[in-house]
């Protein structure tokens, strides 16, 4: 089981963060913002399993856009928005965003330029639940383990609070708390599965940008998806981390996204490695290194005897 | 109207939740909130912009990932777990191979060794929390965990040594004489690894500067735990005929020490963006400090000509230099660990998975292979409407 999110569907109402915070009763994180669109959580952390990033940027994306600039977006681009049968506006805002500018455009100066290369993206992260997991991987008390239903699950009452899976984890995610300083993370709902519940995040979602079931079944939805907004000209559009070979480093993930732009702009490494991977190298280079330090004892001491 | 003690209740938890709406059950409910203003530290901030970084894509300059959440202790242990391992290298081979009239040295680093051991595991323990929580990790054994690893090593290296030192200190027969030399070898062998595994630990991260490190920082760990027990030998000598032993060890981890700093700064170098902490700000000054005081070291060594005043500020100079040395590198992980872009960089520069897959052609090709396939051809409802 697993998580597909689609990046395209979601409009950043953040109802997947409240609702996991409610289902698993994570306190809040306070009520700041951070300063930087409208996103107050930043990231993901141990009282925060999902985060949803806003990203602002100056580029359009075809199909996104606001009234006004329908310049850039064709003069159509926006009939489906007026209510069906319905001539003029009802919303009492009319002056502010004159619909008129969808059948006539006019050029407004600042305002249209500005909205016209003008879009947002917008991502709920949430863990990766690796394949080949680094946090897993590392922790050296065995708290960490893959349940059942293929997700990676932090068990809190063996987690010690080591902190190693913190460094160990590519992506940034699990964090260690506060107060007791153990371990914490998105447990893809592990007690909703249990029950035969969809993860709460997944239940929340109002646009089904976050989709949960088995798998191979997301994979297949999230490539027909990425063809469909191919063809809608949205040809930015790709998959990240949807199986083993697009994304070895992890051996896939089993919360897998489509992003419309590079993963950088999301936060994302564009091409992580779980640490262990690699650490066969390390342990020859050690085995070198002390291999030269017992030589290096056991010579100088013979050359001691000699000289004595 | 609530009660005085769900008021209190409320108030110890902090959470915007009455709690006569329910029993808090789930997952996280033992969390208390943070200090709502105290939890957001400045450097989550958007980070200040960067010139060279025009054009290069970021989530607002956030930090990728996590920094590591160790504290002091950890760098301290590194220093302390490489003095011990390498005092138990150079006492089994003098007890083994020694010339006659180094008794002194052996036992000198038999008793550094078992110290180093408890200090070594006083620190663990303070930077978990608690006594049991080192027990915790004696529950598995998992290789790909170096920390597990490196806790066996730990433990077997603390009773090899606390044996080894018994036998020095306490008035014995020769045949538990014979049973302290042969924990004594144990000893440096367990030592050995002692030395080198923390550096494999810190490297199994995703903190860049580890990561891209991995081959430089296990050997670095090993010299400069060498160089740091000589140099505690010089400061306290054991003043028999041990002296030129002490002294050639000495040279020798104090010369590798500084080549592998070289090393280091050449991996590590590679992707500027990575290799950045150890040129700039506090962790780049630790670490050219830690390079002169290393190199301080070796030149009085080499000068001191028995001098026991020199030897002396030798010994000072090995000390912090190993000191710092750790920190620098534990400091300067922090950082690019913080830095978003470091990651990002090394990673298009083809050392993130792409290093491993290069070693392996099954996984290349499958990767190659991936840019030409077309998605999968479904035959499915609009995904937009499926939802379970
Ligand atoms: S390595 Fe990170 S992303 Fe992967 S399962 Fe562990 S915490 Fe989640
Ligand atoms: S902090 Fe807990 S879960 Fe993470 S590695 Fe340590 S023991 Fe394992």
């Amino acid at each position: 089981m697993g998580f597909f999110t689609d990046s395209t569907l979601c409009i950043g109402c953040k109802a997947c963060e409240v609702a996991c915070k409610q289902w698993n009763q994570l306190p809040d994180d306070g009520f700041r913002l951070t300063g930087m669109s409208y996103d107050n959580t930043g990231h993901l952390g141990a009282s925060t399993w999902r985060h949803v990033a806003f990203v602002e940027r100056e580029s359009p994306l075809p199909g996104q856009g606001s009234p006004r600039d329908g310049v850039e977006a064709g003069a159509r681009a926006f009939e489906p928005l007026r209510p069906l049968g319905q001539a003029g506006t009802t919303s009492p805002l009319a002056d502010d965003v004159s619909p008129s500018h969808i059948e006539t455009p006019v050029a407004l100066g600042p305002t249209a330029q500005a909205m016209g290369k003008f879009s947002w993206l917008m991502l709920s992260d949430v863990c990766k639940h690796c394949e080949r997991a680094g946090c897993l991987e590392a922790c050296p008390t065995g708290a960490i383990i893959r349940t059942e239903f293929g997700s990676v699950y932090v068990q809190p009452d063996v987690c010690n609070g080591c902190g190693y899976c913190v460094s160990a984890c590519p992506f940034g995610v699990v964090d260690r708390r506060a107060d007791d300083g153990r371990a914490w993370k998105c447990t893809l709902c592990y007690d909703r599965l249990e029950g035969g519940m969809v993860p709460a995040c997944a239940k929340a979602c109002p646009t089904a940008s976050i989709q949960f079931g088995p798998i191979d079944e997301l994979r297949e939805r999230a490539a027909h998806r990425v063809e469909q907004l191919r063809a809608r000209g949205v040809p930015q559009a790709r998959l990240y981390g949807e199986s083993a070979a697009s994304q070895p480093g992890t051996a896939g993930l089993r919360a897998f996204f489509l992003l419309c732009d590079e993963p950088e702009v999301y936060n994302l490494p564009p091409d992580p490695v779980v640490p262990t991977k690699k650490i066969a190298d390390s342990w020859w280079a050690m085995a070198a290194g002390i291999a030269g330090l017992g030589l290096a004892a056991v010579g100088v001491v013979l050359s001691a005897r000699r000289a004595a | 109207m609530k009660t005085l003690l769900e008021r209190r209740e409320a108030a110890r938890d902090g959470r915007n939740v009455d709690p006569g709406l329910g029993t808090l059950a789930g997952e996280g409910a033992e969390q208390r909130v943070r200090r709502l203003d105290a939890g957001h530290s400045e450097r989550r901030v958007m980070a200040p912009p960067e010139p060279e970084l025009e054009g290069r894509p970021s989530y607002y300059g956030m930090p990728l990932l996590k920094e590591p959440v160790w504290k002091w202790f950890i760098p301290a242990y590194f220093y302390v777990g490489g003095v011990s391992g390498a005092s138990a290298v150079l006492g089994a081979a003098s007890d083994l191979l020694g010339p006659r009239g180094t008794r002194a040295l052996s036992r000198r680093c038999r008793l550094t060794a078992a110290a180093g051991a408890g200090a070594s595991a006083a620190l663990l323990i303070a930077d978990l929390g608690r006594p049991a929580r080192f027990l915790n990790m004696l529950r598995v054994f998992r290789p790909t965990s170096p920390m597990n690893v490196g806790t066996w090593i730990l433990s077997g290296f603390g009773a090899a040594t606390a044996a080894a030192a018994g036998a020095a200190l306490l008035p014995v027969g020769p045949g538990a004489r014979r049973a302290g030399d042969a924990a004594a070898a144990v000893a440096g062998l367990c030592g050995l690894g002692l030395t080198g595994y923390t550096g494999v630990l810190i490297a199994n991260t995703a903190v860049p500067l580890w990561q891209g490190t991995r081959r430089a920082l296990p050997v670095l760990f090993s010299c400069s735990g060498a160089a740091a027990a000589t140099a505690l030998l010089e400061l306290f000598p054991p003043g028999d005929r041990s002296e030129p032993v002490v002294r050639r060890f000495g040279v020798l981890a104090n010369v590798s020490e500084l080549v592998m700093t070289g090393v280091l700064e050449a991996e590590a170098g590679v992707v500027p963006r990575v290799a950045r902490p150890l040129r700039t700000g506090i962790s780049g000054a630790l670490w050219r400090a830690g390079q002169a005081l290393s190199l301080a070291s070796l030149a009085l060594t080499l000068g001191s000509r028995g001098r026991r005043s020199l030897r002396r500020a030798a010994g000072l100079c090995g000390t912090a230099g190993s000191l710092a040395l750790r920190f620098a590198i534990y400091q300067a992980g922090r950082r690019s660990a913080l830095d978003p872009h470091a990651s990002f960089e090394q990673q298009r520069r083809g050392r993130g998975a792409a290093d491993v897959v290069r070693a392996q052609p099954g996984l290349d090709r499958a990767l190659g292979e991936k840019g030409a396939e077309p998605p999968a051809t479904p035959t499915l409802h609009d995904p937009g409407l499926a939802h379970p």
